[in-house]
């Protein structure tokens, strides 16, 4: 599947606050949206029109609040939003459950994040250096 | 003979009965999976199976249905909650367990009369003691493989012999919980698991990586039957191993006799449906998978199911509930040295005021970090955002989960039972999972949370989290037990002290289906145990 340009920017703006960068990768850097798109094709293609409808409603939401698109707020404020919708409180009609939708968001990303690479995600295995993970190197394996 | 299970225990009872010069048709429902096969995928396994797994059945037509302990009924794949799934490989769940090796104690095999039967438990004792045990322990320790600490456990019963091999090296979280345990007084030693920690028959050291629980061994030098007894029996000739053939029925004839049994195998392409007679079937298919068996093997002259005249089979089913914690320590404890599990305690399996039993407590397995996100987190940090990313930096290395699996007084409305409407891929009756867990499971449960809370906080933790358990519906999974108990009353077991079903000659079941009860420890070994030790009898029967 693919996102529009706007779908995309509110996804990877969304994904950088609940896993922002420091001196690790945040969410889009370390290929959260790689992991999500993967998966949208794959295990989750019922998905598909509940991350469409989510990322446009959240749009509209933020354009309702602030008068900006979800990508355009500080991020205190879009922080703001996310927790509003955590709770179920919107200004405009929203065609999933708001909470369910960031729900989703959540667990979806820490998977891109904290999963192995093989996923999609996790680039270069950043998140396992960050939380001290070793994996073994140079073993030969058998079978 | 016919054995239907290629797992802990088929492995083994195919290997006794052609070393004793038996020919034996070994079925086994899932396919011998590679370690590249089984993967190390942290979304799809055996340990967290969010979207697949990679030990078998396959995910798409072999539902099951589970009845929660609110009597809700659900449909599920083998992936998802309630289905208990444990594993449908050559080497069954042994080709990715996490390969502790515990025997039971001496009060295991007379739990009743040690305790007494609660109201409402089908608590009893088995009808043979640890000491007609003892020697197949040993058999298992040495012929599947085991690295432990002989000298350590002051609690376990009797051994003639110790383990074939030193223990895996300690890790920093034992060292830590080593000195908590000292200060209270409490004795700890090195878990015992079936994994070589130097090399041994013919295989590979454990190379300590960290995807132990859960996976296939990079080093092979974890022991299950794929690579031990099942390698032994085929060196006969005298055994065929059939993969991705599934028992639908064991045949009788109208005398009620076991003639043979009907599997389903692919072949080309297509589902043939082939009938083999058989001197003696045994079916080690699992405790879930051979009551399913049993009932759908159904006939005129059995109309509820072979073995089932007093409606027994599939009842009583047991697995572990698991009472634990986690705890935070100041410092960091992590070293990344596998299996991860590394220290252990019985002192709380028996002789325990006011509970009935105990359990065995220890560390926990290296932890994927997805699942740390997943389950070790605090309810009090936020899931997202700067200060979600800051624990999980902070906490993976610092915090260590202690539990252990307790008692699990069974409870005849824990059953196994066929669906009256779901069918399988192959149009078969598929197993109905309902009951709820007996009180007596849950207050000893409390009782062995405060004993691991204890012990991390006098080790140093600075922070600890997760409750006491509470109930929370029946448990079987890759513990899953006590479906054909064995007894010499044929009115209230399944099968003999032999796992002969009682009113046939020559029909057998080997597995966990046997445990009167499952011990406050991992089963394999016992499972293993009794497999030496029923085929051993089987082989000098017939």
């Amino acid at each position: 599947m693919t996102f529009n340009e706007t779908q995309l920017k509110t996804l990877r703006a969304a994904l950088d606050r609940l896993i922002p960068p420091d001196d690790y990768p945040g969410a889009w850097d370390a290929g959260v949206g790689d992991y999500i798109l993967r998966q949208l094709d794959g295990d989750l293609t019922s998905l598909q029109s509940a991350y469409t409808e989510g990322l446009d409603a959240l749009n509209a939401e933020a354009r309702a609040l602030e008068d900006l698109p979800f990508p355009s707020l500080e991020p205190d404020a879009q922080d703001n939003l996310l927790r509003r919708l955590e709770g179920g409180v919107t200004l405009t009609a929203w065609p999933v459950p708001p909470e369910r939708f960031v729900s989703m968001l959540i667990h979806h990303a820490a998977e891109g994040y904290y999963a192995d690479p093989g996923n999609g995600g996790n680039r270069e295995a950043r998140s396992w250096e960050m939380i001290g993970f070793k994996i073994e190197e140079g073993v030969r394996y058998v079978g | 003979m016919i054995v239907v299970g290629a797992g802990a225990a088929g492995g083994i009872v195919a290997c006794v009965l052609t070393e004793a010069g038996k020919r034996v048709l070994l079925l086994e429902r899932g396919r011998a999976l590679s370690f590249k096969e089984v993967g190390r995928d942290h979304l799809r396994n055996q340990r967290i199976s969010l979207y697949g797994h990679n030990a078998g059945p396959e995910i798409e037509g072999n539902p099951r249905v589970f009845v929660d302990h609110q009597g809700h009924a659900t449909t599920v794949r083998p992936h998802e909650g309630g289905y208990n799934n444990n594993a449908a490989a050559v080497g069954g769940g042994t080709r990715v367990y996490g390969a502790q090796a515990w025997r039971f104690m001496e009060q295991d095999f007379r739990m009743a009369s040690e305790y007494g039967v609660p109201e409402g438990s089908s608590l009893s004792d088995w009808p043979i003691t640890y000491a007609e045990m003892e020697p197949y322990y040993e058999r298992a320790e040495w012929e599947i493989g085991v690295c432990g600490d002989d000298h350590g456990n002051r609690f376990q019963a009797p051994r003639k012999k110790g383990y074939p091999m030193p223990p895996v090296p300690p890790t920093t979280t034992h060292r830590l919980l080593k000195r908590g345990a000292e200060a209270l007084g409490w004795s700890t030693f090195t878990t015992p698991m079936l994994i070589n920690s130097v090399p041994y028959q013919g295989r590979a050291a454990c190379v300590q990586c960290q995807h132990c629980v859960g996976f296939a061994c990079p080093s092979d030098a974890k022991n299950g039957s794929q690579n031990t007894v099942i390698p032994r029996a085929l060196a006969t000739g005298l055994c065929d191993l059939v993969t991705e053939a599934f028992c639908e029925r064991i045949e009788t004839d109208a005398q009620g006799h076991v003639t043979g049994v009907t599997y389903l195998v692919m072949e080309n392409g297509a589902t043939l449906r082939r009938t083999v007679e058989a001197q003696a079937v045994v079916s080690s298919a699992g405790a879930i998978e051979s009551a399913r068996l049993l009932l759908m093997s159904a006939s005129e002259k059995h109309p509820l199911g072979l073995g089932n005249e007093h409606d027994n089979v599939g009842r009583n089913l047991q697995g572990h509930y698991y009472p634990g914690l986690h705890a935070m320590f100041d410092e960091v404890i992590y070293d990344g040295i596998g299996p991860g599990v590394s220290i252990s305690m019985t002192q709380f399996n028996h002789g325990n005021p006011g509970v009935i039993g105990g359990g065995m407590l220890s560390d926990e397995f290296i932890k994927l970090p997805i699942i740390f996100w997943y389950r070790s987190q605090p309810g009090d940090i936020p899931r997202w955002g700067q200060t979600n990313k800051d624990w999980m930096r902070h906490a993976y290395s610092r915090t260590v989960q202690v539990m252990g699996p307790v008692q699990d007084i069974p409870h005849p409305d824990c059953r196994v039972t066929l669906d009256g409407s779901v069918r399988d891929r192959y149009g078969l009756p598929v197993v109905r999972l309902s009951g709820t867990t007996h009180q007596e499971t849950v207050r000893t449960s409390q009782f062995m949370w405060e004993r691991a809370k204890a012990w991390v906080e006098v080790s140093g933790a600075v922070k600890t989290w997760g409750g006491p358990p509470t109930v929370a519906g029946m448990s079987g999974g890759q513990h899953q037990a006590g479906t054909c108990r064995m007894g010499d009353d044929p009115r209230t077991s399944v099968t003999d002290k032999w796992g002969r079903v009682h009113a046939h000659d020559n029909l057998y079941v080997m597995d966990a289906s046997l445990h009167v009860t499952n011990g406050g420890f991992n089963p394999v070994l016992t499972i293993m145990a009794l497999a030496f030790r029923n085929a051993e009898h089987l082989a000098q029967t017939l």
